[in-house]
């Protein structure tokens, strides 16, 4: 599409073009290309930048305001091109300049150039819809497999358990050798599917780390000044401290700022009214049995995690019945994520309840040499 | 503690219900009552007198899912604990499950003993002082007593 005031030099150009074996559609203002854009869908706009009524910039700013990342590459057309009008347009997101008089041949190498990387681009963006829409299909594949197979392995393993229950009956050596194998098969099927689960992240969402050099203050002060909102509608206070020095780690910005979120907001929701949590940040001296490590800690004066669950805290199996104090919504799959992430950047999370009260979450980081 | 009185599971698979049933009645005398889907749920729930106070529903059931029969008895105004059985935990089932107002949740391959010890939290945290002794049910159930 080709947009021009000056009939003359308009003329040839389009020649040119069609010559060249391209489909040109000209216009003589800005209103009428905006107009004429919709219905054309053309591949590439040449755009005059000196028109009566709306100029050339201001057409290419409503384009691609209106068109979005879907627009068309638009170079601008412009006779005797100056520094000052290139300033004025550039911000406007042209691909190209193209100065008039034009020299025919590098003109055409210009627009032969852009229309190639548009549709490549588009080209690019289909095989990405593609295989998105394949890994999709992937996700459900799984997920179907791992309700099939779970669903009946789950009772053949349970039942086979209460075969050896004595409330049942007694089985010989033998018997019972023979219920201990299918068991076993069982777990080992079950763990199977799990670890297949696992690869392709069906319950927990993508885990794949990126890592990068951070420090864990800058997380801890964003994430209490948030929670402290939420906390003050309880009558909670969040405390921070932290002890110098404030040591970079190699971490996954987003996977440790959840798990941050993450503690801080559980020890909210427990927490009673008018109670105080402390989120502590300290550094771990090297040790023989490990190297020198971070450790985030948030202790809070809530009920603390019944002796009997606290073995199943960090597991997806299944949910805490301790109840938030605000009437908060809880999935406890939440915690089950952090292991992972804390795991897979080789520290450790764990939770303890203390003498005096309250409960104490907290996870290390490695600090390894290349910091 | 024992687990007493009536007990609701819905799963259309029927080796999950009797194992689930199995569970439940080594933690007490607990009378079983088991739909193989959400619409059987519903219409033993309500011919039920008095009423479960203890459900377990399937979530992925053909039919009204047990979703959608969880949404349906807490609309009714039905306030016992309601445990979903689930064989995949995504983040989306978990949340949609808690929002329609489970009580709860268990992974079909969870280990017995912490099947049981949920169980017994979630009946905890609701069971009367001195809860009366069931009684015996006329319903069929699948599962022959211990």
């Amino acid at each position: 599409m080709v947009e021009g005031g000056r009939d003359s030099d308009e003329g040839a150009f389009d020649e040119l073009l069609t010559t060249a074996g391209y489909n040109v559609y000209s216009v003589t203002s800005g209103e009428s290309a905006l107009e004429e854009y919709s219905v054309r869908q053309p591949d590439l706009v040449l755009l005059d930048v000196d028109l009566p009524g709306i100029d050339g910039i201001e057409t290419c700013r409503r384009l691609r305001t209106r068109h979005g990342e879907a627009c068309a590459p638009i170079i601008f057309m412009k006779n005797g091109w100056e520094l000052a009008d290139d300033d004025a347009s550039f911000p406007a997101g042209p691909v190209d300049f193209l100065a008039e008089p034009f020299v025919s041949r590098q003109a055409l190498l210009h627009i032969r150039t852009h229309l190639e990387t548009r549709r490549l681009a588009i080209h690019q963006q289909k095989l990405v819809a593609e295989l998105r829409q394949a890994s999709a299909g992937k996700d459900r594949l799984l997920s179907m497999c791992a309700h099939d197979l779970r669903n009946p392995l789950s009772a053949v393993s349970g039942l086979a358990d209460f075969l050896t229950d004595p409330s049942i009956g007694s089985l010989n050596p033998e018997q019972t050798e023979l219920v201990d194998s299918i068991r076993e098969a069982c777990q080992s099927m079950l763990k199977l599917v799990n670890q297949l689960l696992d690869f392709s992240s069906v319950e927990t969402g993508e885990l794949r780390l990126e890592l990068a050099p951070a420090s864990l203050r800058d997380f801890a002060e964003r994430a209490v000044f948030l929670a402290a909102v939420i906390a003050a509608r309880k009558g909670t206070r969040i405390v921070l401290q932290q002890a110098s020095p404030d040591p970079v780690l190699m971490m996954d910005v987003m996977r440790i700022r959840e798990v941050v979120d993450n503690l801080i907001s559980n020890a909210v929701k427990y927490s009673p009214p008018g109670s105080c949590i402390h989120v502590m940040i300290e550094s771990l001296p090297a040790s023989p049995e490990s190297v020198p490590q971070v450790r985030f800690s948030v202790r809070d004066q809530g009920p603390g995690v019944p002796a009997a669950e606290r073995h199943r805290l960090f597991r997806e199996f299944s949910r805490l019945s301790t109840c938030p104090t605000g009437g908060e919504k809880s999935t406890g799959l939440g915690l089950a994520i952090c292991r992972k992430i804390i795991d897979l950047h080789g520290g450790h999370i764990s939770s303890e309840n203390q003498p005096e009260g309250g409960c104490v979450f907290s996870f290390t980081l490695p600090i390894s040499p290349c910091n | 503690m024992q687990l007493t009185g009536h007990v609701l599971i819905a799963d259309d698979e029927p080796h999950v219900r009797r194992y689930i049933s199995l569970i439940l009645r080594a933690l007490g005398p607990v009378v079983v009552h088991q739909a193989a889907s959400g619409e059987a749920a519903l219409t033993l729930f309500h011919s039920l007198s008095p009423p479960p106070q203890l459900v377990i529903l399937d979530i992925n059931m053909p039919g009204i899912d047990g979703i959608e029969t969880l949404r349906r008895l807490r609309a009714e105004g039905v306030e016992c604990p309601i445990v979903m059985l689930t064989s995949l935990a995504t983040r989306q089932v978990v949340e949609g499950a808690i929002a329609a107002g489970a009580t709860g949740y268990l992974r079909k391959d969870t280990p017995r003993a912490e099947i049981s010890a949920l169980l017994m939290d979630v009946w905890k945290a609701v069971a009367p002082a001195d809860a009366p002794p069931p009684v015996e049910s006329s319903e069929p159930s699948l599962v022959p007593p211990l």
